[in-house]
């Protein structure tokens, strides 16, 4: 079967074939990493600013030069950021250095968790939307919280599935399935606590337009036999949501005709009720 | 006199702007600054003055999720 061309991913008006985004981090090495953004096939790779650190003499060099070999898209975040300030901060530098307007907004409100602080993240969008970014906000599914971000500005939700890392899976279905409902013209993608394919596929099926993996696929054995996986995953998730699916029933169905039937008298040869 | 660098020490160079700590310290690569929190332009390195205790952060690219 043909992949569908006219199934983009659209973010800020660039259009992306993939609707899987990846991240960098924790690869056990570079080789892993660029392996699996062959096998992912991602519409953008996630990367951060950081400080040198007094073992490197490298400074991100060779990481840099790295993914710039792979030509795609490149969404930086502010990750580790507690505050609007430090969040604006860090998305001037990442636009800086990446020479990009498109910014992955993280304000942490709670270090146990990593659950987003909804009054930090507010702030921080409705400044940078000021400056000119083009934000997407990492966020909780609560639809309140996701009204003032598309009011901020913000032509992208990217609400959590679970706690960064953790690869639980959508802890609360019907508040997600509510917020795509509620947002039906915003790009929404799921971002953090995808653990396996199957949630991925789960997701789009509901309707959601990406999910962002970093996590679940570079702590896999294989990592990038899973960055397949997922890629197929998203692709199956998203073409099944696209298909329609059929309305759940409570009672059964015979999916095999009726008609026609053996072992039946004549009269019940006609066609179910049902 | 010191500015801190990145969470450390380093003496203020002369003259006190930031270009002029930058040529001190050559950071490698690509890399964008901040002092006391607030971004600083690259282009405004030269007009940048530093103070003594001014926090300087320069950062690179990194793996992220």
């Amino acid at each position: 079967m043909e992949e569908q061309t006219n199934d983009d991913l659209t973010l800020y008006e660039q259009r992306f074939r993939s609707h899987l985004l990846l991240g960098t981090a924790r690869y056990d090495s570079p080789s892993l990493l660029v392996n699996a953004i062959r096998a992912a096939d991602p519409a953008m790779l996630t990367v951060s600013l950081r400080r040198q650190t007094s073992g490197s003499t490298d400074a991100g060099q060779s990481f840099w030069s790295l993914l710039r070999e792979t030509r795609r898209p490149i969404l930086p975040n502010t990750a580790g950021c507690h505050t609007a300030r430090e969040a604006v901060t860090t998305a001037c530098m990442a636009r800086e250095v990446f020479q990009t307007s498109l910014i992955k907004l993280e304000v942490i409100g709670d270090d146990v968790t990593l659950q987003p602080d909804p009054f930090g993240v507010v702030e921080a969008a409705i400044e940078l939307v000021r400056r000119g970014f083009q934000v997407l906000p990492y966020c909780t599914e609560d639809w309140v919280l996701c009204q003032r971000l598309i009011d901020a500005g913000c032509e992208v939700l990217m609400p959590w599935a679970a706690p960064i890392g953790t690869g639980q899976g959508p802890r609360n279905p019907r508040a997600l399935r509510e917020l795509r409902e509620r947002a039906p013209q915003i790009p929404l993608i799921v971002d953090a606590g995808i653990g396996l394919p199957s949630h991925a596929c789960q997701v789009m099926e509901w309707g959601f337009d990406g999910v962002l993996l970093n996590t679940a696929v570079s702590r896999a054995l294989d990592p990038v036999r899973m960055a397949s996986a997922f890629a197929s995953a998203v692709t199956a998730g998203r073409r099944a949501f696209l298909a329609g699916p059929m309305i759940v029933r409570e009672m059964a169905v015979s999916s095999t005709p009726e008609i026609g039937r053996p072992f039946t008298s004549a009269s019940s040869d006609r066609p179910s009720p049902r | 006199m010191f500015v801190i660098v990145n969470g450390h020490p380093h003496p203020l160079p002369e003259p006190r702007t930031l270009a002029a700590l930058l040529l001190l310290l050559s950071p490698l690569g690509a890399f964008a600054v901040a002092r006391n929190d607030e971004f600083v332009p690259r282009a405004t390195y030269d007009t940048c003055d530093i103070h003594q205790g001014d926090r300087i952060d320069i950062v690179h690219p990194a793996a992220g999720g």
